[in-house]
């Protein structure tokens, strides 16, 4: 019937969807877990991430999925420089982040992002630019897949997968999962709570570009430097949705909103609607189960 | 906050004064320091003011406005000027950067017209900005033309009584594609997918009213958000509803969102005719795309290649003015390193060329004179036919298709300008 | 509710309001070009004193406030357009309609503390851009198109009147009992919660007048540029601007967003002819400095190293 392959056809996308909004929501999931430290500048670094793999696309003609890693390199670097800039004073030997110290930053990043998409355009102009890379289709009976998007979906699960792994079982995964729980409890086992942040923003920063790299796959012109406006409210609602600080939260809610605006739009009949209902998922998840829909 | 200190009421008035000063001076200074930044303007020049976007949301069509604006003036002012009385007159353009944000419009305007005494004002890029701007035409007297908003709106809701339009209504853009699928494939289904901004969400729904009233059969009617990140589903949707041929879009990055998709989505069969607004006429649209990009068509107000020239407009009757396109095209690259003017650059430079010939014309400089001389005037110029209604919408400029055959753009309707013809099925995919 | 007494006025609403009617005396005389930047200026500080009703005073950073905006210019446009009503009823409906727009997100979004209230008022501004796009009363995306003409001195003594009453409202609410009850919420609310203050009714009223001013100043927008179209008056830039404003100026002062509004707008319109496109660069920088450095702001900073002027400058 066609109605049914044509959803099951929308769910199929809507999950690929999902898989690249979770990997550039995931890297400020981890920061918002680690530092408590929300980012409004996050959109701003996942240009930055769309930018580099842009320019290794022109330069060397890497392919997107070939700047991944080197994208996150860059980004731990960048993300050393951010701890250090913005979240040390506030940070430093306070036991947990006031609501004063929540301003502070929500307002810095806020003036950090204003400052960067001006930069960035003053630097190298808006003009539209993206990648060209096709390729192709992988055909199951009636569905109709773009390879590009599943690779992105097999990288992006990954990388969170990998990120889960470490924060479980490696000893600097658990001392970056036990300082966002209670820094004086880890200061007093002998972890230093300052590179542990730093690490674990680092971290947050590095899947943030790389997360940038893995986006310019579904857009062939699509990266200038307001990018992060759209990309930025799309992260905050994932992280919210699957909650702040749980690794796999961050496909459980992008998953959902990639779902909800592919097939949403089949059954609301517009597009435009399909995204609003998807933003607006936050509400109802903030009102009746705030710590996220895992548990 | 704490009461004021008691019994200290000299100095409290004293701060009270320095409260004041300090914000009024800081006022009176920065705006007086704005008030005088005046351009100089020559005596024996004609002023033509104007708000253009270098920076923001429509930077790069502005640019390329601005760019057609100058080599206009540069072909003006080489070419014995504006002659108005027995004298040549320079013109001089007075513009300022708008920002894309129509915020800007209202004090940019008055300062031009008040400040700097522009005699004339060209219009803002884009139908918003356009009709942010209309309003000081009329109200401070100054003939207004538009080279960047075609929005019917604009003259259709309202009455505007300066503001004119070079280029041709967005109602029309998709016009001659559809008419072209009538005469040729009447029996083809239509599927309209486009952007829900201003220009392309009137343009294409126009298209499709137009479409459905000469019975062709349009079987998906879509917008989208103009930052969609993923069309798939639309794409797909429309394929399902076995539509044949796709028209709409809305600008660069969607025009290519589309066709990228196209290969993953719309395939066996792909369709077989697709007409896009703005994207299509860009060169990076074909090497970014390759071979994906063969015979797709799209609207253009003007192109470089097109073969309006003095002898045609004799054979119709018509005056002409100003440079042909070649010599244009010519003086532009001239003008910016080798650069070919877009559309952009030829209806803004169009628009100036225009009121030259109005002014000339009407051998007067008063705005009444001259507004009642583009009313009845019909003249040809390097971007087409030129004559307005009675509400000062276009009426004479005729849109040109364009279609991509084997890496060149040609220009495939209306046959008096075309030099290839349209092709069909699309191939691409 | 009485009024506080002439002479307890504080200096610095005595400055803004010997301010604001040198302005109003004098409009008419103002050359044109000045009239429209003071029309800007003017409902810039409106934005601004609005954003400071419930992010600097109460304490709740809002990413999203440019919804009352737009709504607002939604609102004069659909009454000029479509009701035929006058301008100044359009801005009157703005008004209203943001009022009501604030109480209705309020209700809701105001349970949220800190981030996740910024973060679900950004959500809320993006989804509505999203819902008018498809409302066909309000021209979906094709916009309302206007033409009421050009009359600068209506536009200006509207706004004037709107900014008045505004800054009017911010001093009896800092002054009054509400500023105490709105104070011990911005410092620790659930505290004030068991002092007795009913927290959830205080904030919700601060934020339906902040709503309304907002609403009235996007009529005045609309009015302005003649029409609403959505990607504009969504625009989020708006949001970033307001926030700015009252960071540069001092969150939760009486002069703070006025010298804010100031700061950031008359500059602006330097960049629109030399140095184009660093406007959003200085300020982000500014912005950037002073929350790390100077978190008070202008007037706030003032007040902490100049001892003298605690008493005067608020």
């Amino acid at each position: 019937m066609a109605d049914v392959s044509l959803f099951l056809t929308d769910l199929a996308l809507g999950l690929l969807l999902g898989c690249v909004f979770a990997v550039i929501a995931h890297g400020l999931n981890l920061i918002w877990g680690v530092a408590k430290v929300v980012n409004v500048a996050h959109g701003e670094f996942i240009m930055l991430g769309a930018y580099g793999a842009y320019w290794f696309n022109l330069w060397y003609g890497f392919n997107p999925l070939l700047s991944v890693p080197i994208d996150a390199a860059i980004g731990l670097g960048v993300g050393v420089l951010f701890y250090f800039v913005f979240l040390y004073r506030e940070l430093r030997g306070k036991e947990s982040m006031g609501l004063q110290s929540e301003m502070v930053t929500l307002v810095a990043t806020f003036g950090l992002a204003l400052f960067m998409i001006n930069a960035v355009q003053s630097l190298w102009t808006g003009n539209n630019v993206g990648i060209p890379w096709s390729p192709g289709i992988l055909q199951f009976g009636f569905l109709q897949l773009p390879l590009g998007g599943l690779y992105v979906a097999v990288v992006s699960v990954t990388i969170i997968g990998l990120s889960h792994i470490f924060l479980s079982k490696t000893y600097l995964g658990n001392a970056i999962r036990a300082y966002s729980q209670d820094i004086s409890a880890t200061r007093l086992a002998g972890i230093n709570p300052t590179s542990t942040a730093a690490i674990g923003t680092a971290l947050g920063f590095g899947i943030t570009m790389a997360g940038g790299a893995l986006l310019t796959v579904w857009l062939p012109t699509g990266i200038y430097p307001a990018m992060g406006n759209l990309y930025a409210p799309i992260s905050f609602v994932i992280v919210v949705l699957g909650g702040p600080g749980k690794m796999w939260g961050s496909l459980v809610g992008g998953l959902t909103l990639g779902v909800i605006i592919d097939v949403g739009q089949l059954f609301v009949g517009s597009l435009s609607l399909a995204y609003a209902i998807a933003f607006l998922t936050l509400i109802p998840v903030l009102l009746l189960r705030p710590e996220g829909i895992l548990r | 906050m704490e009461a004021p200190p008691p019994g200290a009421p000299r100095s409290r008035r004293k701060v009270i004064a320095i409260v004041v000063a300090v914000i009024l001076v800081l006022v009176a200074v920065t705006a007086a320091a704005v008030y005088y930044l005046i351009p100089a303007g020559f005596a024996g020049t004609i002023k033509v003011g104007f708000t253009i976007s270098l920076t923001g949301t429509f930077n790069v069509e502005g640019t390329n406005s601005l760019n057609g604006i100058k080599t206009a003036a540069n072909w003006i002012n080489s070419h014995g000027g504006v002659v108005v009385g027995g004298k040549a007159y320079n013109v001089s353009l007075d513009f300022y950067d708008d920002q894309s944000v129509s915020g800007n419009i209202a004090t940019l305007y008055t300062r031009i017209i008040q400040q700097d005494g522009a005699q004339f004002l060209l219009a803002p890029y884009s139908s918003g900005l356009t009709t942010a701007a209309a309003p000081l035409a009329d109200q401070y007297n100054r003939v207004m033309l538009s080279h960047g908003g075609s929005s019917d709106a604009i003259w259709t809701q309202t009455s505007r009584r300066n503001l004119v339009e070079v280029l041709s209504p967005a109602s029309l853009y998709l016009k001659g594609a559809v008419d072209w699928i009538k005469a040729n494939h009447p029996t083809d289904q239509i599927a309209a997918l486009y952007a829900s901004d201003s220009f392309s969400s009137f343009a294409t729904q126009a298209a499709i009213g137009y479409a459905q009233s000469i019975g062709l059969s349009v079987v998906y009617n879509q917008s989208y958000p103009a930052t969609v990140t993923d069309l798939s589903t639309q794409l797909t949707a429309a394929k399902n509803q076995g539509a044949q041929d796709l028209i709409g879009g809305g600008h660069f990055n969607d025009g290519l969102l589309i066709m990228n998709q196209l290969k993953t989505t719309w395939t066996a069969p792909s369709p077989k005719f697709i007409s896009l607004l703005v994207a299509v006429t860009e060169p990076t649209f074909q090497t970014q795309l390759g071979a994906t990009a063969n015979n797709v068509t799209g609207p253009s107000q003007w192109e470089s290649i097109v073969s309006y020239s003095p002898s045609q407009a004799q054979s119709l009757g018509l005056t002409w003015y100003g440079p042909t396109p070649a010599e244009f095209t010519q003086l532009y690259g001239t003008l910016n390193s080798g650069a070919t003017p877009s559309y952009h650059a030829g209806e803004a430079g169009a628009s100036l060329l225009v009121l030259a010939n109005a002014i000339q014309q009407s051998n007067s400089l008063n705005t009444t004179d001259v507004r009642a001389k583009l009313g009845s005037m019909h003249i040809m110029d390097f971007f087409g036919q030129f004559q307005l209604d009675s509400r000062g919408m276009q009426t004479a400029h005729s849109m040109v298709l364009v279609q991509w055959q084997a890496g060149a753009k040609k220009v495939v309707l209306p046959s008096d300008v075309a030099d290839a013809t349209c092709q069909y099925p699309y191939t691409g995919a | 509710m009485r009024l506080p007494a002439f002479r307890s006025l504080g200096p610095t609403i005595w400055g803004i309001g010997i301010f604001l009617i040198l302005l109003g005396v004098s409009a008419p005389w103002i050359p044109l070009f000045l009239l429209t930047l003071l029309i800007g200026l003017l409902i810039s500080a409106t934005l601004a004193y609005s954003l400071n009703l419930i992010t600097g005073l109460t304490g709740y950073v809002s990413f999203g406030h440019v919804v009352f905006m737009a709504f607002g210019g939604y609102a004069l446009a659909f009454g000029v357009g479509t009701l035929k009503l006058p301008p100044v009823a359009g801005v009157a409906l703005g008004a209203v309609v943001g009022l009501a727009l604030a109480l209705g997100i309020g209700v809701v979004t105001l349970r949220f503390r800190g981030v996740f209230f910024a973060i679900a008022t950004l959500v809320v501004a993006v989804a509505a851009l999203y819902i008018v796009l498809e409302i066909k009363e309000l021209g979906d995306g094709q916009g309302i198109y206007l033409n009421v003409g050009f009359e600068p001195l209506s536009m200006f003594y509207t706004i004037w009147i709107i900014l008045a009453i505004e800054i009017g409202v911010t001093y009896w609410i800092t002054h009054g009992r509400i500023g105490y009850g709105i104070r011990s919420i911005k410092s620790d609310e659930d505290a004030a919660n068991t002092l007795g203050i009913n927290a959830a009714r205080l904030k919700l009223s601060v934020y339906a007048l902040s709503g309304l001013f907002a609403g009235a100043a996007g009529g005045v927008y609309a009015w302005n540029v003649s029409g609403a179209f959505p990607y504009d008056a969504f625009n989020l830039i708006f949001s970033l601007r307001m926030l700015a404003m009252i960071v540069i100026g001092g969150m939760g002062t009486l002069l703070g967003p006025l010298l804010g509004a100031v700061a950031v707008y008359i500059p602006s319109q330097f960049f629109l002819t030399v140095l184009i496109g660093f406007e959003f660069i200085i300020i982000g920088f500014v912005v950037v400095v002073i929350a790390l450095f100077l978190p008070d702001g202008i007037v706030g900073t003032l007040r902490k190293y100049i001892p003298e002027l605690r008493g005067i400058l608020e």
